[in-house]
């Protein structure tokens, strides 16, 4: 028997694929050999986002009374990590089913086995071998090993630690990084960032880098960068002054996870070399998600493994490149989809920015959520909308809403002329779409 | 109560119009009727009149800003209509018809309702109950993105002429940038030049009329099969005559151009040839044949080139032709065609050679199958009875869509018609008859 498409790996990219092409009626196998869900379901996206959600829940505890709620002894407040895991993990269950549901109705076939590419057509599996026409490789990535450190954690390790260190040292560089000091310093421990380069967030607009380095500062959680410091006794020493820490937690730039395979494929930078239809450099093997090295986001990868899809039907994807949100799940959260200032400057667009503050939105004041601002980037001739960047509580589902506007090639006037609801957080976009 | 004065659609689906000079001022006491406006449409300038008496009491944007159909114009108080009395004047119903009437046989007719003076009173210019004509706006709004509708704006691209290549259909940016490619012609959109110190290039908006124009005309060479044929006639007869013609109107300050007697013979012709004065519905599969003959002259004036009609031509005697003609003349150099001048033509003449040039591949006035090019009168040697003599020479060129008109049937219609300005005493043979 002959599969139309044998998966390796089953995070965002694998399963999404796997689902689709079973939608399709193509015959299909995932490989996976540890959790259904990979990354993101198991130590990434889902459980991080439990995890500070409960960090997020112990501050609104504690100004509890500003709200009018009473009897509450913030001093006895701690932290259950136990609780909070064993959340995690049900919400992560509740997920990887309905992902295995979702293959069983599709007749998709899943082996958890470590797999072996023998040929573009021959795929092994749990000492089976597996023909197929085509091949997914949907492997993910994983945080680069580094030298600095004797015994280092990464995410993977984060849930299963019995208890949660009191000075954790986050060394890496991205979102990642910022979301778990801000998690650690908002459950009562003193992170330290030792950040590989700074900007943190390079992929950020300045504006939103600038926020988020301020607000760090603000919340006394102390950025080291790495070429300014040293390791010594256990410490690290930046100029001149000592930063104790009782874990590392590596969150260093990305590098792929290879399948093993018998055949040679092209490389870049240590990715799997695709052409805008995620096709390899051996006909039949496509590649999807962290491993091709596009970017690392697990709703990019998603739309990768889409296109692949198509791509093995026929249909070539869209020769563009598409937008995608950049979201950072940090206290408040930072949310980002289209050019930033620097991008446009580069293109050489005549733009403007039209930046309208939380401070001035009913419903921020009201709930407690008004720091922040929303950023609206657009060029001055038709006025359409071409980058929005949005600090604030619910900056990751407010970003939505430029998402689809800029997928129509909306405009100012398009934001102004929505009639938003009132008291909504959303006015935020109406109100920046109010240029002259 | 108070009446709001829409901007009519004043036929031919327009979409806007600009102030040029408002008549009127606000307070000012109006008569139904009385001109309110002039405005440029994409046809003409013309005065737009109002439909109530009564007093004004809002007017509606400046000198030149853009107005849409459908938005307001002018709000009219009108006194001493109140309750249910006032409800009934501002629904959009005539309560009267007009005193003017339709003219039937234009079925080619104009979607839309005409609001004309008369309190009231809306003149219907709808095609009810007549074949629809197929190039007749398209009522649905076309998916596109608000940046490609702004840009095919700008470009004076149709955007429903555009491919949308985005989901559904959706018309995005790059189609509106690769439509405007496509159709280098009406490209208006340059990259605007930085002002140089040299002033090498100057930029000026496109009128209402030169943008109707372009559209018209590359409309008609992207919609048409166009054929071209040129030919001469030896029209001595045809000068001789004339002048006798003119030295006995002389008296009554008559004088005949050679258009005249060219419309005269052409009309005959296109009677024994009606696939000439027809019109193609492809959408519908079908043949709209015209047993009216409305011609129009393409006129050079300084806003560009217009092409008004002469109505019923075939019915018309030379003198009334000319008289036409100079009609149109004069009030196409002073801007004061109305739309009814310019619509429902069922076959075109150019004169090219009045200013220069032998022959010509004139386009066709779509949705219109045939025009005809006159090129300029010159003495030529000519063989007559065996020798030479010098011959008035008057060099034709005619343009079909050959989709509906075979090459034989043109030629055919030429040779009548040259035959008629060979020997102009053969219009007065048919002129009248019953064929």
């Amino acid at each position: 028997m002959t599969y139309d498409l044998i998966i390796i790996g089953s995070g965002p990219a694998g399963y999404v694929a796997a689902i689709r092409a079973g939608q399709t009626g193509l015959k299909t196998l995932i490989i996976d050999k540890k959790y259904v869900g990979g990354m993101c379901l198991n130590w990434g996206c889902i459980p991080t986002k439990t995890y500070l959600e409960s960090a997020k829940m112990m501050k609104k505890v504690r100004s509890a009374p500003e709200f009018g709620i009473a009897g509450i002894d913030l001093e006895a407040l701690s932290f259950d990590w136990p609780q909070a895991v064993k959340r995690t993990d049900a919400v992560v269950a509740k997920l990887t089913r309905g992902i295995e549901f979702l293959w069983k109705k599709n007749g998709v076939e899943f082996i958890k086995a470590e797999a072996r590419i023998l040929s573009p057509t021959k795929v092994q599996a749990d000492k089976r071998v597996f023909e197929t026409k085509n091949i997914l490789i949907a492997t993910g990535s994983r945080p680069a090993p580094q030298n600095l450190f004797k015994d280092c954690l990464d995410l993977e390790d984060f849930s299963s630690l019995p208890e949660l260190p009191q000075a954790p040292l986050i060394y890496g560089q991205g979102g990642n990084m910022v979301e778990l000091a801000q998690f650690f310093s908002l459950i009562g421990s003193k992170p330290v960032i030792l950040a590989n380069r700074l900007p943190l967030m390079p992929y950020l607009d300045e504006a939103l880098e600038s926020f988020i380095q301020k607000k760090l500062k603000k919340d006394k959680i102390p950025v080291l960068l790495e070429a300014e410091s040293e390791i010594k006794d256990g410490m690290i020493i930046h100029k001149g002054k000592e930063y104790p820490f009782d874990k590392v937690l590596n969150v260093s730039f990305r590098k792929a996870v290879l399948p093993a395979m018998d055949i040679e494929l092209e490389l870049e930078n240590g990715f799997i070399k695709t052409d805008h239809s995620h096709k390899s450099s051996v006909q039949g093997i496509y590649a999807a998600g962290d491993v091709s090295g596009r970017a690392f986001l697990a709703h990019v990868s998603s739309a990768q493994a889409m296109e692949v899809i198509e791509a093995i039907q026929g249909i070539e994807p869209p020769a563009e490149e598409r937008q995608y949100p950049i979201n950072v799940y940090t206290d408040p959260e930072l949310a980002q989809i289209g050019l930033t200032e620097s991008q446009i400057k580069d293109k050489g667009v005549d733009y403007k920015v039209s930046q309208y503050p939380l401070t001035a939105n009913g419903k921020a004041l009201a709930e407690g959520t008004s720091e922040g601002y929303i950023r609206v980037l657009y060029e001055t001739k038709y006025h359409e909308v071409l980058g929005v960047q949005i600090v604030s509580e619910h900056a990751t589902d407010l970003i939505s809403e430029a998402g689809i506007l800029m997928e129509l090639e909306g405009t100012t006037y398009d934001l102004a002329r929505t009639i938003h609801a009132h008291p909504t957080i959303s006015e935020i976009y109406m109100d920046a779409g109010k240029v002259e | 109560m108070r009446y709001i004065f829409k901007f009519p659609d004043i036929g031919e689906g327009l979409e806007e119009g600009k102030i040029i000079e408002w008549y009127v001022k606000k307070g000012q006491s109006i008569e139904s009727g009385d001109a309110l406006v002039k405005m440029e449409t994409d046809k003409v300038v013309t005065d737009i009149p109002s439909p109530k008496s009564g007093i004004l009491a809002v007017l509606y944007g400046g000198v030149g800003d853009t107005v849409k159909v459908g938005s307001a114009l002018v709000e009219i108080d009108i006194p001493g209509v109140e309750g249910e009395a006032a409800v009934a004047q501002a629904q959009d119903k005539p309560e009267a018809p007009s005193q003017e009437t339709v003219d039937e046989k234009d079925f080619a007719g104009v979607v839309g309702t005409m609001e004309i003076a008369g309190d009231g009173a809306y003149l219907p210019s709808g095609d009810e109950g007549r074949p629809v004509k197929s190039d007749a706006p398209k009522t649905r709004k076309a998916l596109a993105t608000p940046v490609a509708r702004a840009m095919a704006k700008d470009y004076g691209i149709d955007i429903n002429e555009v491919t949308g290549t985005g989901p559904a259909g959706r018309i995005m940016k790059k189609d509106i940038e690769g439509h405007s490619k496509s159709s280098a012609s009406v490209n208006i959109h340059v990259p605007m030049p930085k002002a140089s110190a040299e002033g090498r290039t100057r930029i000026e908006p496109l009128s209402q009329i030169r943008k109707t124009i372009a559209k018209n005309m590359l409309r008609s060479k992207q919609s048409t099969a166009h054929m071209s044929i040129m030919d001469e006639v030896e029209v001595s007869a045809l000068v001789e005559g004339r002048a006798r013609l003119n030295e006995a109107l002389a008296e009554q300050g008559i004088r005949l151009s050679y258009l005249p007697f060219i419309i005269k013979a052409i009309t005959l012709a296109l009677k024994d040839h009606p696939i000439l004065n027809a019109e193609l519905d492809m959408e519908n599969e079908r043949i709209i044949y015209k047993n009216f003959y409305n011609i129009g002259i393409a006129m050079d004036t300084p806003e560009g080139l217009v092409v008004p009609i002469i109505k019923d031509a075939d019915r018309k005697s030379l003198i009334e032709l000319a008289s036409d003609i100079k009609d149109l003349m004069s009030r196409s150099q002073e801007r004061k065609l109305t739309l009814d001048d310019l619509r429902d033509g069922t076959f075109s003449i150019t004169s090219y050679g009045s200013i220069g040039g032998y022959f010509g591949v004139p386009v066709i006035a779509y949705p219109q199958v045939a025009i005809f090019g006159i090129g300029r009168l010159t003495e030529k040697p000519i063989v007559k009875n065996h020798e030479l003599a010098i011959g008035q020479i008057l060099p034709i060129s005619m343009s079909v869509d050959h989709r509906i008109v075979d090459g034989a049937e043109v030629s055919r219609f030429l040779n009548q018609v040259l035959a008629y300005l060979k020997e102009p005493l053969l219009l007065l043979a048919y002129e009248g008859g019953t064929q």
